[in-house]
Parts: C-alpha cells; sequence; structure tokens
C-alpha cells in the first residue's frame, strides 16, 4: 500500500501550494516540495527490493466492468522514472521559486506542476494499461495548464491548445490500442499483458495494435511528424520546459515505447516503423536547432533530435540497443534539464532568448557559463560526461542493424550525421551564447542568478560528470534493474566503461566531434542555405488550419440547419413514410380477412365534400379567412362521421373542439397578414405535395390493414365492467374517469399547462394591429352591435344549463366533464364577443388560472382520496343514494373527478381565448374615440 | 400497498399545483415549496432505487385495475435510476432558478414541478398510450419552460420545437392506433407478449408502427436528420430549463431502451432488433455532424446543445449494439453526461453574466469576475464531456468502445473518438477565449453567488463524482442491463398476478377478470 | 314506409350540404361563403335528426342541439372578424 504513497502524495501536494498560497512564496515552495520529497524517499526505500528482483505491486478493484483497477507496480524502469520525475521536480521547484516574478502566482503554478508530476508518477507505476491511459491524459490536460500559464501571451494560449490537441490525439489513438489490446490478452493488467508476447503477436489485431500505440508515443514524444507542437510549447515559462522537455511529458512516449518494448517489438513492422521515424526525427530535430536562433527553440529542437535517437535505439530490435536508449533518457534528462535551467536564467538576467543579441555573456555570469558548457559537452557526447557513453553506445549499436540490407550502412552513417550536427549545435549554444564578442543591445544588464536558483543545475551537472567518469557505480545497478523490466528473460551483458579500446564507435566519436567544429564554423552557409526556403510557422499552420476547420464547419453547418421549418418537417415526414412503408413491405396483402360495409350515397356524399373540403383548406392557405372556412367544413364532417358511425361522445367532443380551433385561429388571424405571398418555387410544391401524397397512401395502406383484421381486445373487458366496477353506463366516459383516468389526469395536467404557457406567451407581447380588412375596408365602428348583445346575454344562461345537463349525464349518456365544459367556455367567449373584456370582465372579476388549477387539483385530490381508504391511486367508488325531492341518485367519486376535468376544461379555454382576445383591448380604435 | 411507486408523478403535480393555484403568492413561498418538492423526490427516487435493486418488478395498478386492463407504473433498476436521476439534475436546476431566474417571468415553479411530472411519469409508466400522455404533459411544460423570460430567440426556437414535436405527437398516435388496432392491448407488457405470438399477416403492420414509433423517439432523443429543434432552443432556453433539458433526450432514449426491448426483444421472432441499423447508422451520423456541430459553435451555449447531441449519439449507437455489455456502459454513460452537460448551461450562464456585452459568445472580452473558479469548473466539465480521465466521460466511453465487437468496432471508434478530439478542440477554443484571452481591465458584473454555485458545483462535480463511484454504478448497470435484457421476466411479474399484486384490494364493485 | 321517407330525406338534405359546399366554394364574396356555411350548418342538423330517427334513438339529439348552438356561435366569430377584425375587443 505503501506505494500508492508514491502517486498520492504529489496529488494530495497539489493543494498544498493553494492552500499556502498566502504564506510568502519560499514558505510555499518549501512546503509544496515535502510530499514529493518523502514520496522519493518512498521510493528510496524500496530500491533495494527492486534491485533484488522484487516487484513491488499494489491492487485495488475500481471499475471492474471495464477491467479497470487502481493497481501500480514499481519495477526497474518504473522506479528509474519515479527516480527522474521526483527528482529533477523537485529541483524545478527550488528553481522555479527563483524564476517566477512577482506577478505570476505563484501557488498556481506549483499546483499545476504537482498535478503534472502526480500524472507522470501515474503513467511510470501504473500496472493496468487504463489506468496508465488515465495519467497519460491527465499529462496533455495539466501540460496543457502549464504551457498556458503566461495565459495573456497569445503564443502561449496557442502553443497549450496546440499541445493538447496533438497529444490529446495522440492519447485517443492509445486508448483504442490499449483496448484492443485488452480484447485480444484479455486483461488490461500490464503484468498479464506482458507475459502474452506471443498471443499479441499472432493476433490479427497485432498490426492495429502496433500502429495505434506507435501513435500514442510518438504524438507525445514528439516524433517526426509530429513534432510541430513541441517548439511552440516553449512559451511556457523556463522552468516548465526544463521538466516537460527533459524528464517528463515528452519522456512519456518513449517511457510507452520502453513499457510496451517486451510485447510489441521484435518484428519487421517494429523496426521499420520505429526505426525509420527515429531516424527522420533525429535529423530533423538536429537540423533545426542548428538553424534556431532563439536559446529555447534550439533546445527544443535538440530536445526532438534526441527523443529520435532514443526511439531509434528502441527500433533496433537488439536488446543492447534497448539498454542503451534506457541509458540515453537519463542522461539526455539530466544534460537537458540542466541546459534549460540555464537557459532560463540568461533569459531571466538579460530579458531576451534572442542569439543574435546575446554574446559574450561569460564576463557577466562566468559561473553559469562553466555549467552551461559543461551541460553542452554533454549533448555533444564528450569523453568523461554521461552523454559520451550512451552515445558510444548509440553508435556501436547503429554498426549492427541490418535490416536494411545493402542499405544497411546508411543508419551508422546518418547516425554519425546526426552526431556530427548534435556537437555543432552544443557548440553553438555555447560560443555564440557565453563568448563570441560582446552583447548587444539587452534589455536587462546581465549578472549571475541568486544562488539557489543555480543549485539545481550544479547538482545536474555533478550528476553528469559523476555518471561519465564512473558509470559502474553512478548508474548500472539502476539500469540494469531498468533492463530486465525492459527486456525480460536473459539480460544482455551491461558493461558501461569509459575506455572499450580502440574500435569503429571511438573512431564515429572523433569524426563527429570534429565534423561538428568544422560544421560550426561552417554555420552562415548552412544559414544562407536555409534562408531560400520560407519559413513554416508551425503555429500560425495549426491556427489557421483550426481557423479554417471551424470555418467550415460553420459554413457546412449553416447550410444544413438553415433555419427552415419546412426543411425540418419535410425531413421528418420523409423518415416516417420511409420507415413505415419499410414495415408495410412486410404485409402480404392489404386486405385482412373482415368484410366491408356496404357504402351508401349519403356516406358517399359526405366522404366527397370533407376530402374535397381537406384539399380546399391546403390549396386555399394563402388566402386565409377561406382557408379557415373549408376547415370547419372539414370539422363539421368528422364529426357527422363520428355521428353516423355510433360515437356520439365523440361527435360532440369534435364539435365543441372545432368551434373553440375556429375562435383560436380567428383570434389569431388578425394579427397575421390576410393573404401570405407565394413563396415556394414550383419545385418545392411539387415535392411536397409528392410526399404528402405519399405520407397519405401509406397512412390509408395502414389504416385500411388495420381495420380489416379482426381484433381482440381488452375493450370487451371495458364493456362487461363499466356497470359493475365503474358505475356507469357510457363506456367511454367510464374509461375516461375511470378505467384509465389517469391519462384523463394527464390530460387535463396538459391542458392546464398550456393555459399557462399561454397567459406566459402573451403577457408581454406587443403586437401590430391592422387598421382595416384584407380589402382594404375600414373596420365597422360598431363594436358590440345591439341584436348580438341582446342573443347572446340570452343564450347565456340557456347554453350554461346546457352545460350542466351534459355534464350531469355524462357517466350515463353522451357527454361528460370534458364536452360540458368545452361548451359553457365556448359560450362565455361569446359574451365576450358581443360584449368586449371591459364589459365581461366587471361581471366575471375572477381569474382564469385558479379555476383551471382547482380543476386539476381536484381530479388529483379525488385520486388521493383512496389513499384514505387502503386503496391506489384514482380508485373509484360509488352507490345509490336516497335523497328527498329527487329520489334514487347513483353518485359515484368519479363525478367528482369529472368536475375536475370540466373545471380545468372551461378555465384554461378562457384564459387561452381571453387573454389572446385581451391582448389588444387596450390599444384599439373605436367608436368612442372617432 | 406501496405508493411510493407513484410518488414520482403524484408528488411534483401536487407540489405544482399548490404553487400555481395563486398567482400572486410570495416568491419565497413558491420557492421553499418547489426545492423542498424536489428535494422530497430525490428521496422518494432514492428509496425506490433502493426498492428496485433487488431485481425484483413492482408495478402500481392506478385505480385498482390489473393490467392487462388498466394503467400501471412499473419499477424496475432502469425505472428507477431514470427517477432519481431526474430528481438529482432536477434539484440543482431548482436551487439555480432561485437564484433570481425563476423570477424572470410568471409560474416557472409550478410548470417546473409539472414537467417532472411529465418526466417521471414516462419514465415509470408500463402503458404506452399512458406513455404517450406523458410526452405531451413534458413537451407543453417544456414548451412553457423554453419560452420563460421571453425574447425573440427563444419564441423562434420555441416555434420551431413545439411544431416539430407536436408533429411527432401525431406520429405516435397514429402508430399507436396501428397497435392498438393490430394488438388490441395497451399494456406494454401484454403487447410484448401478444407480439410473442404474432400471425404472419400483421407482423408487417406491428413492424410498420414499431418504427414510426421509433421516428418518433428518435426525433424525442434528437436523432439526425430529425435533431433540428434542439441546438437553437436548448441554447436560447434560460439556463435552469437548459440544464433540466439534458434529461429530455434521454426519454427519447430511455423509450427505445423500453418499447424495443421489452416489445421486439428476442422473443418477438422476425421483429427482433429491428431497430438496430437504423439506430446505428443514426446515431453514427448524429455523433459526426455533432462534432461538427461543436466546431462550430460561435457560444458557449449552442457548444453546450451541439454536446448534448454528442451524447446522444453516442448513445444511440451503444443502444443499437448488441448484449448487455453495450447496454451498461450506455447506461452509465448517460448517468454522467446528463448530469454534466446540464451542468455546463449553467456555466454558461454564470459566464454570460460576468462578461457583459459579449455573454458567452466566443469572443475576447472582459476578464472573468471569478476566473479561476469558473475556468476550474469549465475545464472539468469540458473534460468530462469530451472524454478526458480522470473524469466519469472518459470511463463511459471507454465502457462503450469496449462493448463494441468485431466489425463494429471500424465504424464507431474513429467516429467516436474524433468526435472526442473534436470536442477537445472546440472547448479548448472557447476555454482558453473565456479564461485567457480578455481585455485589459477590471472585471465587473455580478458574482455567481451561494445558490448559483453550489448548483453548478454539484452538477459539474458529477464528473470526478461520478468517476469515483464508477465501481457501484457499473456494477447497478450491469444488474439493470441484465433485467433489461431478459424481459420474460418483466412480464412474468406484470401478467401473472403474484401474492404481493393480489394483496392490493380491488375497487369497490370491481369483478375480477 | 318512414324507411323510405328517411332514405329520401337523407338524400335530400345530402343534396343541399353539397350544393351549399358549391356556394361555399364559387363565393364570390366572403358574406356569401359565410351564408353558406351557416346553412351547411343548418343542414348538418337536420340531417343528423334524421339518423337519430332512423336509429329510433334520442341520443343523437343533443348532438343536433350542440351543432345549433357552437355553429351560431362559429358563425357569430366570423362576422365578428369581418366587421371588426378582432373578436374579442
Amino acid at each position: 500500500m505503501t506505494l500508492l504513497l508514491i502517486v498520492l502524495l504529489p496529488l494530495v501536494g497539489s493543494l498544498v501550494p493553494i492552500a499556502s498560497a498566502r504564506s510568502g512564496r519560499t514558505t510555499c515552495a518549501w512546503l509544496t516540495a515535502i510530499l514529493p520529497a518523502i514520496a522519493l524517499g518512498i521510493a528510496a526505500w524500496y530500491t533495494p527490493a527492486v534491485f533484488g528482483g522484487q516487484l513491488p505491486q499494489v491492487s485495488l478493484d475500481w471499475v471492474p466492468a471495464l477491467g479497470l483497477d487502481i493497481a501500480f507496480r514499481l519495477d526497474g524502469l518504473s522506479l528509474l522514472f519515479v527516480y527522474l520525475v521526483l527528482g529533477i521536480g523537485l529541483l524545478i521547484i527550488l528553481y522555479a521559486r527563483y524564476y517566477l516574478s512577482e506577478k505570476d502566482s505563484m501557488s498556481r503554478f506549483y499546483a499545476y506542476l504537482m498535478l503534472f508530476m502526480t500524472a507522470m508518477l501515474g503513467i511510470v507505476t501504473a500496472d493496468n494499461l487504463l489506468l496508465m491511459w488515465f495519467f497519460w491524459e491527465l499529462t496533455s490536460l495539466s501540460s496543457f495548464l502549464l504551457i498556458g500559464y503566461w495565459s495573456h501571451l497569445s503564443e502561449a494560449r496557442k502553443g497549450a491548445r496546440m499541445a493538447l490537441t496533438v497529444t490529446g490525439a495522440g492519447g485517443l489513438c492509445l486508448l483504442a490500442g490499449i483496448l484492443l489490446m485488452g480484447h485480444v490478452v484479455g486483461s488490461y493488467s500490464l503484468t498479464t499483458v506482458l507475459e502474452h508476447r506471443e498471443l499479441i503477436q499472432q493476433s490479427s489485431l497485432y498490426q492495429p495494435i502496433l500502429l495505434l500505440f506507435l501513435l500514442g508515443a510518438f504524438t507525445k514524444s514528439a516524433q517526426f511528424p509530429f513534432q510541430f507542437w513541441l517548439p511552440h510549447a516553449m512559451a511556457a515559462p523556463t522552468p516548465v520546459s526544463a521538466y516537460l522537455h527533459s524528464a517528463t511529458m515528452v519522456k512519456a512516449g518513449v517511457f510507452l515505447l520502453a513499457r510496451m518494448y517486451p510485447v510489441l517489438s521484435g518484428t519487421d513492422e517494429w523496426f521499420y516503423i520505429v526505426t525509420l521515424t527515429g531516424l527522420a526525427t533525429l535529423l530533423y530535430g538536429a537540423f533545426f536547432a542548428l538553424i534556431k536562433q532563439d536559446l529555447k527553440g534550439v533546445l527544443a529542437f535538440s530536445t526532438i533530435s534526441h527523443l529520435g535517437l532514443i526511439t531509434l535505439l528502441f527500433g533496433f530490435n537488439s536488446k543492447l540497443a534497448a539498454v542503451a536508449g534506457v541509458f540515453h533518457i537519463i542522461n539526455h534528462a539530466t544534460f537537458k534539464a540542466s541546459l534549460f535551467m540555464a537557459a532560463g536564467i540568461v533569459d531571466h538576467e538579460c530579458g531576451t532568448r534572442d542569439i543574435r543579441k546575446l554574446n559574450g555573456l561569460w564576463r557577466y555570469m562566468p559561473y553559469t557559463t562553466v555549467l552551461a558548457a559543461v551541460a553542452s559537452a554533454s549533448m555533444a557526447g564528450v569523453p568523461l560526461l554521461n552523454g559520451f557513453l550512451s552515445k558510444e553506445m548509440f553508435l556501436a549499436q547503429s554498426l549492427e542493424a541490418q535490416m536494411l540490407g545493402g542499405l544497411s550502412w546508411m543508419i551508422p552513417a546518418l547516425a554519425t550525421l546526426g552526431s556530427v550536427l548534435s556537437v555543432a549545435y552544443s557548440l553553438r549554444f555555447i560560443h555564440d551564447v557565453f563568448f563570441n564578442g560582446e552583447p548587444r543591445d539587452l534589455p536587462k544588464t546581465p549578472h549571475e542568478p541568486p544562488r539557489y536558483m543555480r543549485l539545481p543545475i550544479e547538482i545536474l551537472i555533478l550528476l553528469c560528470i559523476m555518471v561519465g567518469i564512473l558509470p559502474g557505480i553512478m548508474v548500472e545497478p539502476i539500469l540494469r534493474a531498468a533492463t530486465a523490466a525492459v527486456v525480460p528473460g536473459q539480460a544482455p551483458e551491461i558493461h558501461l566503461a569509459l575506455w572499450h579500446g580502440f574500435n569503429l564507435p571511438l573512431m564515429m566519436s572523433a569524426i563527429a566531434l570534429s565534423a561538428g567544429v568544422l560544421v560550426y564554423l561552417l554555420r552562415n552557409h548552412i544559414y544562407r542555405f536555409h534562408r531560400q526556403f520560407r519559413a513554416v510557422n508551425a503555429r500560425q499552420s495549426f491556427e489557421f488550419s483550426v481557423q479554417r476547420v471551424v470555418r467550415s464547419a460553420q459554413w457546412g453547418l449553416d447550410r444544413f440547419e438553415n433555419g427552415s421549418l419546412q426543411r425540418y418537417m419535410f425531413l421528418l415526414l420523409l423518415s416516417a413514410v420511409i420507415v413505415a412503408a419499410f414495415g408495410l413491405m412486410d404485409v402480404p396483402s392489404m386486405a385482412g380477412l373482415k368484410s366491408l360495409q356496404p357504402l351508401d350515397p349519403v356516406v358517399v356524399t359526405g366522404a366527397g365534400i370533407l376530402c374535397l373540403a381537406g384539399l380546399g383548406t391546403v390549396m386555399l392557405h394563402r388566402r386565409r379567412l377561406l382557408s379557415l372556412l373549408f376547415l370547419s367544413v372539414v370539422g363539421m364532417f368528422v364529426s357527422l362521421t363520428f355521428a353516423r358511425f355510433s360515437a356520439p361522445d365523440l361527435a360532440l367532443t369534435q364539435l365543441a373542439v372545432e368551434v373553440v380551433t375556429i375562435i383560436l385561429l380567428m383570434l389569431a388571424l388578425f394579427f397575421l397578414p390576410q393573404k401570405t405571398p407565394k413563396e415556394s418555387s414550383g419545385r418545392r410544391v411539387s415535392r411536397d405535395i409528392l410526399l404528402s401524397m405519399i405520407f397519405g397512401g401509406v397512412i390509408a395502406s395502414l389504416n385500411y390493414a388495420v381495420l380489416t383484421r379482426p381484433l381482440q381486445s381488452i375493450s370487451t373487458y371495458f364493456i362487461e365492467n363499466s356497470v359493475p366496477g365503474g358505475g356507469g353506463h357510457n363506456i367511454v366516459n367510464v374509461i375516461l374517469v375511470d378505467f384509465r383516468g389517469f391519462d384523463t389526469l394527464g390530460e387535463i395536467t396538459v391542458l392546464g399547462i398550456a393555459g399557462i404557457a399561454i397567459y406566459k406567451l402573451l403577457n408581454r407581447l406587443r403586437l401590430f394591429m391592422p387598421s382595416s380588412d384584407m380589402e382594404g375596408r375600414p373596420w365597422s365602428p360598431d363594436r358590440y352591435p345591439v341584436i348580438l348583445s341582446s342573443v347572446s346575454q340570452t343564450l347565456l344562461p340557456l347554453a350554461l344549463l346546457v352545460s350542466v345537463f351534459i355534464f350531469l349525464r355524462g357517466h350515463n349518456l353522451p357527454g361528460g366533464g370534458f364536452i360540458a365544459g368545452l361548451v359553457a367556455a365556448v359560450v362565455i367567449i361569446l359574451v365576450y364577443m358581443s360584449r368586449g373584456v371591459e364589459w365581461t370582465q366587471r361581471r366575471m372579476s375572477f381569474n382564469y388560472q385558479p379555476i383551471a388549477v382547482t380543476g386539476v387539483a381536484i381530479a388529483a385530490l379525488t385520486g388521493l382520496g383512496s389513499w384514505v381508504f387502503n386503496k391506489p391511486f384514482l380508485t373509484s367508488s360509488f352507490g345509490h343514494f336516497d335523497i328527498p325531492l329527487i329520489g334514487d341518485i347513483e353518485l359515484a367519486t368519479a363525478m367528482m373527478f369529472d368536475l375536475g376535468v370540466y373545471l380545468t376544461v372551461v378555465g384554461s379555454t378562457l384564459m387561452i381565448l381571453a387573454n389572446l382576445g385581451k391582448v389588444t383591448t387596450p390599444h384599439r380604435p373605436s367608436k368612442e374615440k372617432q | 400497498m406501496d405508493h411510493l411507486l407513484v410518488l414520482p408523478i403524484v408528488l411534483p403535480l401536487v407540489a405544482g399545483l399548490a404553487t400555481l393555484i395563486r398567482r400572486e403568492v410570495g416568491t419565497r413561498y413558491k420557492r421553499s415549496m418547489s426545492v423542498g418538492a424536489t428535494a422530497l423526490l430525490v428521496v422518494v427516487a432514492a428509496l425506490l432505487v433502493y426498492m428496485a435493486s433487488d431485481g425484483t418488478i413492482r408495478y402500481y395498478a392506478l385505480g385498482g385495475w390489473q393490467p392487462p386492463f388498466g394503467i400501471i407504473m412499473v419499477l424496475d433498476r432502469l425505472s428507477a435510476m431514470m427517477v432519481l436521476l431526474t430528481s438529482v439534475l432536477a434539484l440543482f436546476c431548482c436551487i439555480y432558478a432561485c437564484a433570481g431566474q425563476d423570477e424572470e417571468g410568471s409560474n416557472f415553479h409550478g410548470l417546473f414541478q409539472l414537467q417532472l411530472m411529465g418526466i417521471n411519469g414516462a419514465f415509470m409508466t408500463g402503458d404506452l398510450f399512458n406513455l404517450f400522455v406523458f410526452f405531451e404533459v413534458l413537451l407543453i411544460a417544456s414548451y412553457a419552460l423554453l419560452m420563460h423570460g421571453g425574447g425573440k430567440a427563444r419564441t423562434q426556437s420555441g416555434l420551431h420545437y413545439v411544431a416539430l414535436n407536436l408533429a411527432g405527437s401525431s406520429l405516435f398516435l397514429i402508430a399507436l392506433g396501428v397497435l392498438y388496432g393490430t394488438l388490441g392491448t395497451l399494456n406494454m407488457a401484454d403487447m410484448a407478449s401478444r407480439i410473442a405470438g404474432l400471425g404472419t399477416d400483421r407482423t408487417g403492420l406491428v413492424k410498420s408502427a414499431g418504427l414510426l414509433l421509433l421516428t418518433v423517439f428518435t426525433l424525442k432523443s434528437a436523432m439526425l436528420p430529425l435533431y433540428f429543434w434542439l441546438p437553437r432552443a436548448y441554447a436560447a432556453a434560460p439556463a435552469a430549463v437548459a440544464a433540466l433539458f439534458a434529461i429530455m433526450t434521454k426519454v427519447g432514449i430511455y423509450a427505445i431502451i423500453r418499447v424495443f426491448s421489452l416489445l421486439f426483444g428476442d422473443r418477438s421472432a422476425s421483429l427482433a432488433d429491428m431497430a438496430a441499423p437504423w439506430l446505428w447508422w443514426g446515431g453514427l451520423a448524429t455523433l459526426a455532424l455533432a462534432a461538427i456541430g461543436c466546431l462550430s459553435a460561435r457560444d458557449m451555449r449552442t457548444l453546450v446543445s451541439y454536446l448534448i447531441l454528442v451524447s446522444v449519439g453516442t448513445l444511440l449507437t451503444a443502444v443499437s449494439l448488441p448484449g448487455n455489455d453495450s447496454m451498461a456502459a450506455l447506461l452509465y454513460y448517460m448517468i454522467q453526461t446528463t448530469l454534466v452537460t446540464g451542468g455546463l448551461f449553467l456555466l454558461a450562464d454564470i459566464i454570460d453574466d460576468q462578461r457583459g456585452k459579449a455573454g458567452a459568445r466566443i469572443v475576447k472580452s472582459r476578464p472573468l469576475r471569478q476566473s479561476s473558479l469558473l475556468g476550474g469548473l469549465f475545464l472539468v466539465g469540458m473534460a468530462g464531456v469530451a472524454g478526458l480521465p480522470p473524469f466519469s466521460g472518459a470511463i463511459g466511453k471507454a465502457l462503450i468502445l469496449q462493448s463494441a465487437e468485431g466489425s463494429d468496432r471500424l465504424w464507431l471508434w474513429p467516429i467516436l473518438l474524433i468526435g472526442g478530439l473534436c470536442t477537445i478542440v472546440a472547448a479548448s477554443r472557447a476555454g482558453s477565449t473565456f479564461f485567457w484571452r480578455s481585455h485589459e481591465g477590471e472585471p465587473s458584473g455580478p458574482l455567481m453567488g451561494k445558490r448559483r454555485g453550489l448548483a453548478t458545483l454539484a452538477l459539474i462535480g458529477a464528473a470526478p463524482l461520478l468517476s469515483i463511484l464508477a465501481g457501484p454504478l457499473t456494477h447497478y448497470t450491469q444488474s439493470t442491463a441484465q433485467q433489461l435484457g431478459n424481459p420474460s421476466r418483466y412480464l412474468d411479474a406484470i401478467l401473472t398476478p403474484t401474492p404481493i399484486n393480489q394483496a392490493m384490494p380491488t375497487p369497490a364493485g370491481e369483478v375480477s377478470p | 314506409m318512414l324507411t323510405n321517407a328517411i332514405a329520401i330525406s337523407a338524400l335530400l338534405f345530402m343534396l343541399a350540404i353539397a350544393l351549399n359546399f358549391y356556394r361555399l366554394i364559387i363565393g364570390p364574396s366572403i358574406p356569401d361563403r359565410l351564408a353558406a356555411l351557416d346553412t351547411m350548418y343548418v343542414n348538418a342538423i337536420g340531417a343528423i335528426i334524421l339518423f337519430g330517427m332512423w336509429l329510433n334513438t334520442t341520443l343523437y339529439f343533443e348532438a343536433a342541439l350542440l351543432i345549433a348552438m357552437l355553429g351560431f356561435i362559429s358563425t357569430v366569430a366570423v362576422c365578428k372578424y369581418l366587421l371588426r377584425g378582432d373578436i374579442i375587443e
């Protein structure tokens, strides 16, 4: 369990700087450093065990369904990286304390840094591939924050986004690779995966797995052609660059290569892809490192180049090469971190990183000059320094690679070329910056940095020298342990020594050193050669392509979602027709077993008029009033049809709804243009006609097929139980208020909400009102014609009586709350029409919303009432009562429910119509005013 | 007798009516009523989940009319889970609205409660016609809420919203008519058992109606080419409403899962899996389109709307995958994406508030008042929906990717992963503009305050929280998937009366069938 | 006898309705069409009562009553619209 702490402590540590933000910068730095230091101590405590060949592991269940466990391991490779990540991390904390200026938020920086550290530690110690991916993506996220730390700088923002995009994309490839690998192996546990080399390599999925893993590794390690994000990540503060691009972020990619080396390597695919990518990256990086004028740019490209070198080593498919790769990871981390920090000091003290301006700094900062020179020498591969050792191993291994057949000689040759360039840019880094004349117009006068800012570099340089001189003592144990994890089985003979005798690699080193000096001397020719190419700024082209993608997405989407309801509706209907027709094709014959009813002339005439009226409504839709008249014919005939085919309840409902609809449309029509212009092109009209014909045809076929098939339905139960169970003879009504009363409760809620919604909609509405009718005649000045007013007033009590009558008999004969409510509402609307809002409201001074809501509430309370009797919601009860004067009468709780329906309908309908009517009231021209 | 099963519908109904009955009651009363009822609903839903987790399928016969004749509410793992998800989301939306948004128009809380009633009813009902009724309730209530506060953008997008959805309702009715006309029943369990023994002369009709239902449900869940009502409406809606709407598309997806696993499951012979190809291609196309939409978004609300579409595409595609694993995966994904996208809508509103004229548009403007806090929330929320670890979205996506087999991967993986990348690009573009790229000058604008802060934090906090709790959650969704994969248990529970159900007293005078 | 009488009257009512509809189509003025529609309501009432007589039931008389009442109201609404544009003011 202690193993968990290595990852957990830095995670908790990311909260420390936030908590200690107020306690001063130095304290904050010290407090931040405590937890990673403890973690480092824990790692050291494990070291003897790991060197002894043990494998400390810990595993906790997290998401068993996914195969994701909280599992960590600490093998040699993990231990090596833990040392690098924590060790250099601690130095960075110290360095950053002096690097960051007063303006920069220290706690934020440290919090991000610790988060990033956690993610890195997670990657290197995870024993579950999915868990590793979790941390992998977390490095992308936290590096996004770190690179964008100086968020006021445009290049920082863009660099951060670019890094996130590229490494994020790589991370997604890695996820796919991991999932495929899990599919092949049957587990994501690294321990299990590492045991199944054959299974993986013989699987048909090996190639996709390899490709996806490599894409993940290459994007992270900035391998060609994904190298472009790295130089722009230099917009980050230098401590970040020193950390991310020496020991961590980019090393995660090569770590992945090393991690997966036991299972993925050894095939031709591995060799060709990894070697060629590595080689290309090595040379590309080296060349541009020589050309860049920005101090950190030089280091960035040299990092790319060295990462290429490490990748190349892993690609060789030889155990010793892999050892050299791991060794170079260590060496590169030490010298590159110190170089970045030195560059940071120069930048910090001189205010610029432009090599053309920086010259002869040794006079101002001799101490730093020495440190930087040693680090550069290590990078160049000068003997007695650690860089020399791994470079020698690299050159020796390049001689061994034979896979390219007759062209195999090219590998050592190009490797040497890479080394030559490496020497040249190392020399340039030192000579151009610290020597070579006098500095030119620096923003600040340079001087030595604070003591503690230099300390981290000193420690690293010390390591470089000690490893370089005494490799056997300094690194051999850990290298052995790490190698055991990378190349399982028989460990290769590792023999680290300064002197191997005169051999070819030594010759190549010598050539590299001397030719490197030559190249440096001839550098102006190279600059001139390079100048004829147009400079490509990856950041600009990235930004440009993102912009272009965004703009074309906008262009395309604006055309697709063009805001036309017609198009959307067309697609909806088209989809419906297609799927419905799809099912209809499986119907063997349209006509079922039931015979058709005989036709009579009355029905034929009615049907004819119904069709014609429907057509008329559509054809005259541009003359709205006419269309409305035809619509009311349609409504009338639909209700006549209901009446003819024995559904009096439906007929009554349809009639009432019809009138309400007509009045509603009339109210709306007032605000609309009387005639709509012809908007649709002929082509669209014919398209729409075609679609509606097909739609109608499909629905008609469905109807026909359904109606001609005999049916066994639950309705028999309703018919049998209506009187004994529901206490009513009108089955339709009993279904509505009892059998399916819950549906009705829902529907009256809908009605209530509709009323409230329309009130909401009209609340603040101000509309344009036409002052004349469609033929341009002014409106009649007579607001309330006398005959109409008197007739409607006479009608009111009678109609209300009808309404009550229809309501009361509803349980046994056609009628019920819904119809009765509509009748009452319509009659009251008649009064509104004939007398106006003001007159009516003076006499009926209540709000309609409470009526509608009370209606729903009564229905709901009737339902709740059954709980008192320990019955389910909405259980009805009925009984016969003998009331004096009236006699025997049947009362049912369903009547209460129906009363709720009645009130809701009255309330909502009036809320809708009266509110719509009121929109105009205060503004109308009227007789009084004229 | 467990009245608990009907409480998710009755409780919001009563609370809604109590706030609506008088228009001029005090704000305090309305708010405490609404928040109290929603909090109680969370408790009820949690109890329901607890009840359902023993694997028993229970039902509640409304009015005492036993199935298949009466309407029933059915409690199984899925419905319990959906109700809990809804109530948790709703609670925080409601708290957010109490910070002032509820007073921008009339009757907010009442409508909000009725909307909850509709959503919960749709999740609980075991009757297809009743499902239609609740679809209507939630549609009309959502339309009213969409209009809350008024304004041109809302009115315009609201028209498209309501017109398309009403057309969908008509299709629903046509499908219901055909189904009732061929099967003669409305109870879903009964329908399923009748479909299992269906003659060949009727299969085509049922298929037609089933696919029409699919059209309606995919319209509700916003699948390409039926999604058009969504982006503008969601972007225009008031934040608390838009956040609640995160669950609305999931109602459609729930309906697909429920109806197609039950009615057209393995028992339905030739009709089995008839929805799969439509959902597969439609889902993938939606995913691709939504990714483009994310890139094209000009403001954060639209961005989040398209993120909802991304989740819809993912879910629909996953629904079409065979097997219980994909079902378990998509249920987990659904929980987390609903909460986090809801939270992002709230966050967009706060950002809008603090940026003055620029609002939520992705353009340079003055700095935010609470830049680091909001930035952190933005990062977590966006990483959560984009599927970046360590947040829940990553687990959800990985589960779905994992459940795809064989050649299905070739389509699903690239589209889902590239969709994720598009989200990352779009979100990093928006985020760096909001939080990093600002004019000089002092930040002004209102602080987010306690209520809004709590709501946003809680919903976006789901991203890490659900990731930590992924173990137990996926356990629950796995058993849910198993329950769904075995519809005969559902049929048995509803169509064969068990002692528990018989214990329910029959209404007065009822003759037992 | 009565059956025949009902059949013949039904045919005549349908003829009347068809003629109303014809008038509704040709217009020419809106009031013409409105009058046609109103007459159509009247004829529909007749047809429904006839249908009730044929079935020997009183169930349909309420339907007739409602058509009479509601048809009147919708005609009033259209008239009001023609006169004032705004039907509720």
